[in-house]
């Protein structure tokens, strides 16, 4: 009995050793697993275990702030609150959304739609703003709840205000977001990803100025996205200011008399190249599209008609009319195909030999004998056909491109060249040879020829500096730094006497009776300059081809001059689309300015 | 019987010697308030929550003196109060499949007011007892009453696993299974349950819940869902291997501060440990469960009374089996089911039973 106890005892334990063997040898095996983690790979999951709670995130720089010329603050940032998210940390995109659409009292479906939009070609871990420039009230009933809310915060920003609005628009442009085609273009703007970039202007032009340097902070967050604390910090750097050469005084004043009509006004000192007026008309609120808040509008700004985004001062093409006239005389005595003296009569119609069709001058009837200076301050087309015919286009189109004509300005790089037609270009661009007629036609800066009125400005500032070219600028002051002036080659003419004899038949056109804008005639500022009326079916450039479908046919209005011409101190040009004539409405507008600006500098 | 003059001579036997040694083992009571102490640091560490550390305290506290109690009573008379006890707890598992605790997906708990307990806990506590008892009643193991108990066995683990709690109801198969096995269930009749349970894999499969089978699909690839049922794995195996050889600190392991383990508090206390103690830490965590399963098995293999013998042996094994399978799926060899550490994890039931299970045994060594 006792031994047949002590078998069985044996037995038993036996088994029980039996049965605990395949836990064992499962401790055994997770003890392998053990060392296997936490000896052989413990760096990898150690890097791993770091970039779970560490979160990278960038701090967008303040942009630089914009001032006008006598330090007037013109573009500053607002300070914005904007609901982030952080697609990683939501769980449920739909009942997220709801809890944010319901606690702000938004619309579910405009805030899933934006949600869907933003959130596409970006990865997933990367945070994005869903909700712009929250109000005090949605502030204040999401700081009581969003502990409950996974994955979102409400971060500030910067919103970018220009402050004159509609005014300042065409030289300052707007902001944006970085564009796929931005980095393609400039693959350095890859590392500012979330940043808002110039997109037009000044803001464009100068981007790299402005934008400042990212800032990067390194966060620790739990799982479910709550910040836990800040490891590191580095801070950004604000962009530089900017001091433009504009004076927003002169700006206003000229920008309230458009009134709307489309058009434009470029106003350069003629010394410096400093421009202190820049208008656009019709313009935009570029506040709009500096924080889109509403895609509905922003759709309706690019699809106006009137495309108040074009800047029409610096890329709108117009045919320079009779602006172009005294080059084309100047032109003559430097090719020696006219003299000052030289009268020729003009009856009202041009005719080439072998062509029965007239050349017909604005001028019923004709303007007599008329010398160069009569010519010019009368306007005489008759004149000016035949001073082209005799000249030829070989020996007038090298002469304007002196001027800036066919040339970008070198404001930016953003402007329209115009067009300074020649054999080769026509055979180019029309296919067709060149004929007399175009010569002709181009005399009284008709046909082909295009100008920018920005190139209009220059050419004449040229005139009033008696040769010397310079290149514009808008900017004074990068920070503390002031920009110098860059004058081109200078240019000399046979006899320099014919800048001081341009300059009077110039003068004439303001202060002669018979001249073309004696209806500005003002004795205490002295004004030389010329009148213009392009016809509207001549231009041709793909922007402007809608307007020439939708407007009325009526002429453009021109004119362009500088004063006082004892020591020049602006150029305008102005050019009210439509305006029929340049005496009345354009004309107006360049005195005001000289006016104003020369009032203000003494 | 245990009541032969033969046993009782054996009994008096031993009883002289442990005379001369000491009466109570110390390295077990040690080994359990270390572990004991150290689950209550590692739940605050990963809890952050001193009122949960206290409750679970609290229970340790309780568990301390009932373990005491039992260890203290006589064994003897206490047998027909264990063998009877099985039916409280036949009907504690029935009752909670109909009054669940309302804050709860499954129907675990039973909810008492003051605190919530688990039928399931108390069952695979007494089962393996009230089964030994059944099955040495007779001085020969009669297979009738073998096959009485698996039945009761297959109706307690079906009962888990409707709750559903797929880890207690291995546990509860364990506690149910094994004094059959160990009393002497006929080996070939093992090989073909063995068999049986293989063929019916696929059966069983079938009858998983979605997320059951996700668990176990997870494990062989955890890094294809990283963000859904694949995260317990990866978070706790990135704990486990960042702590390295010396671990981050107590209180400084991020995976855990940061709330990265979930159930970190719970079923997942064991990678907290690794994170912030290292391989070092593990090592003298396993070096005091090795002490404690030792000397639990040394009562089993040095007792000469078949009862003592068996449930001793069981409840070390389940001991072990707790251990193996929640160390294992946490480092991610196995599915992740619900399956505390015993004595580290948060949790009363499962802790106030662990204790009575060490108390019991400590009794029986009475019984040498």
């Amino acid at each position: 009995m006792s031994i047949f106890d002590n078998k069985k005892e044996t037995n038993e334990t036996y088994r029980i050793v039996i049965f605990l063997s395949p836990f064992l040898i499962l401790l055994f095996l997770a003890s392998l697993q053990i060392l296997n983690l936490s000896y052989f790979n413990a760096d990898t999951f150690k890097t791993q275990s770091e970039s779970n709670r560490l979160y990278q995130s960038k701090i967008i720089p303040q942009r630089g702030f914009i001032f006008d010329s006598k330090n007037t603050l013109l573009v500053e940032n607002n300070i914005q609150q904007d609901l982030e998210i952080n697609p990683s940390f939501i769980e449920n995109p739909r009942i997220f959304l709801k809890q944010i659409a319901d606690l702000l009292e938004l619309n579910l479906n405009k805030i899933e739609s934006d949600f869907y939009i933003r959130a596409t070609g970006k990865s997933p871990n990367e945070p994005y703003i869903l909700i712009k420039d929250l109000n005090e009230k949605q502030i204040a009933k999401l700081s009581v709840n969003l502990k409950k809310i996974k994955g979102a915060e409400i971060i500030s920003s910067f919103s970018r205000n220009v402050i004159h609005k509609e005014i300042m628009a065409p030289v300052i442009g707007y902001v944006g977001n970085i564009s796929r085609e931005d980095v393609f273009n400039n693959p350095e703007l890859s590392q500012f990803r979330s940043l808002k970039i110039g997109k037009t202007g000044v803001e464009k032009d100068f981007d790299s100025i402005l934008r400042g340097n990212m800032g990067y902070r390194i966060q620790e967050r739990d799982s479910n996205g709550k910040l836990i604390r800040n490891i590191s910090l580095e801070p950004p750097i604000k962009g530089k200011d900017l001091r433009l050469s504009i004076d927003l005084d002169l700006q206003k004043k000229l920008f309230s008399d458009f009134k709307g009509r489309k058009g434009a006004l470029v106003a350069i000192e003629p010394k410096t190249g400093l421009i202190r007026a820049l208008i656009s008309s019709p313009t935009y609120d570029p506040n709009l599209l500096n924080t889109i808040n509403d895609y509905e509008e922003v759709k309706n700004l690019f699809a106006d008609k009137d495309s108040p985004l074009f800047n029409r001062a610096l890329s709108g093409q117009y045919p320079p009319a009779s602006t172009l006239k005294p080059f084309v005389g100047m032109a003559a005595l430097e090719a020696q195909t006219i003299s000052w003296e030289k009268q020729i009569t003009d009856s009202g119609e041009y005719y080439v030999e072998g062509d029965e069709r007239p050349y017909k001058g604005w001028k019923e009837g004709g303007h007599g004998n008329v010398d160069m200076k009569k010519a010019i301050v009368e306007s005489s087309d008759v004149y000016f056909y035949s001073l082209a015919y005799d000249l030829t286009i070989n020996n007038l189109s090298p002469f304007l491109e002196k001027f800036g004509y066919g040339k970008q300005s070198g404001l930016t790089e953003n402007e329209a060249k115009g067009i300074l037609p020649s054999r080769k270009w026509k055979l180019g661009y029309i296919g067709e040879a060149w004929f007399k007629g175009d010569t002709i036609n181009m005399g009284i800066g008709q046909g082909y020829i295009t100008a920018t009125p920005i190139q209009i400005a220059l050419a004449y500032a040229a005139l009033a500096n008696k040769g010397e070219i310079v290149k514009p600028r808008i900017i004074e002051k990068v920070g503390n730094d002031s920009t110098e002036k860059v004058s081109k080659l200078s240019i000399s003419l046979s006899d320099n006497k014919n800048w001081k004899r341009i300059e009077e038949a110039l003068l004439g056109v303001v202060e002669a009776s018979n001249g073309t804008a004696n209806n500005i005639y003002d004795r205490s500022i002295r004004i030389a300059g010329k009148t213009g009326t392009a016809q509207v079916k001549s231009i041709g450039e793909t922007e402007y081809k809608f307007l020439r479908e939708d407007e009325s046919l009526r002429d453009h209005a021109l004119f362009v001059g500088y004063g006082p011409v004892e020591d020049p101190k602006l150029v305008v040009v102005a050019i009210i689309e439509n305006g029929e004539s340049g005496s009345a409405v354009a004309a107006p507008l360049v005195r005001k300015a000289i006016n104003l600006y020369s009032k203000n500098e003494k | 019987m245990r009541n032969s003059p033969l046993s009782f001579s054996v009994n008096l036997k031993i009883d002289k010697s442990q005379n001369n040694s000491s009466q109570f083992d110390y390295w077990i009571l040690f080994s359990i308030i270390f572990l004991c102490s150290f689950g209550l640091a590692m739940i605050y560490s990963s809890s952050n929550s001193l009122e949960m550390t206290i409750r679970q305290g609290a229970y340790f506290f309780l568990g301390l003196i009932g373990m005491l109690l039992l260890a203290f009573s006589n064994f003897r008379k206490m047998e027909v109060f264990y063998l009877h006890s099985f039916w409280p707890a036949l009907f504690l598992l029935i009752i909670v499949l109909f009054f669940p605790s309302e804050n709860s997906k499954t129907s675990r708990w039973i909810d008492l007011g003051l605190f919530t307990f688990q039928p399931s806990e108390l069952m695979r506590f007494i089962l393996p007892i009230s089964a030994a008892s059944f099955l040495t009643k007779n001085l020969k193991t009669k297979m009738k009453d073998m096959w009485l108990v698996i039945f009761v066995t297959l109706i307690c683990f079906y009962l888990v696993v409707i709750q559903p709690d797929l880890g207690t109801s291995i546990i509860i198969l364990l506690a149910g299974l094994l004094p059959v096995v160990i009393s002497g269930f006929p080996w070939i009749y093992i090989l073909f349950g063995g068999f049986l349970a293989t063929l019916s894999l696929p059966l069983i499969w079938m009858s998983l819940y979605d997320y059951q089978k996700q668990r176990i699909l997870t494990l062989f690839n955890p890094e294809a869902d990283i963000y859904g049922a694949g995260w317990n794995i990866v978070q706790s195996k990135i704990a486990v291997g960042s702590g390295g050889l010396f671990g981050k600190g107590f209180l400084n392991g991020s995976q855990s501060q940061l709330n990265f383990i979930p159930e970190s508090h719970s079923d997942f206390i064991f990678s907290v440990i690794a994170e912030e103690f290292g391989l070092l830490g593990i090592s003298i965590l396993f070096l005091i469960y090795g002490i404690l399963i030792y000397r639990l098995l040394m009562v089993s293999f040095y007792s000469s009374n078949k009862f003592a013998k068996i449930v001793s042996g069981t409840l070390s094994i389940i001991l072990l089996a707790y251990i193996s399978i929640n160390i294992s799926m946490v480092i991610g060899l196995l599915p992740v089911v619900g399956m505390p550490l015993p004595f580290l994890s948060q949790g009363g039931t499962a802790l106030v039973v662990n204790l009575l299970t060490i108390g019991i045994i400590l009794s029986l060594r009475k019984e040498v």
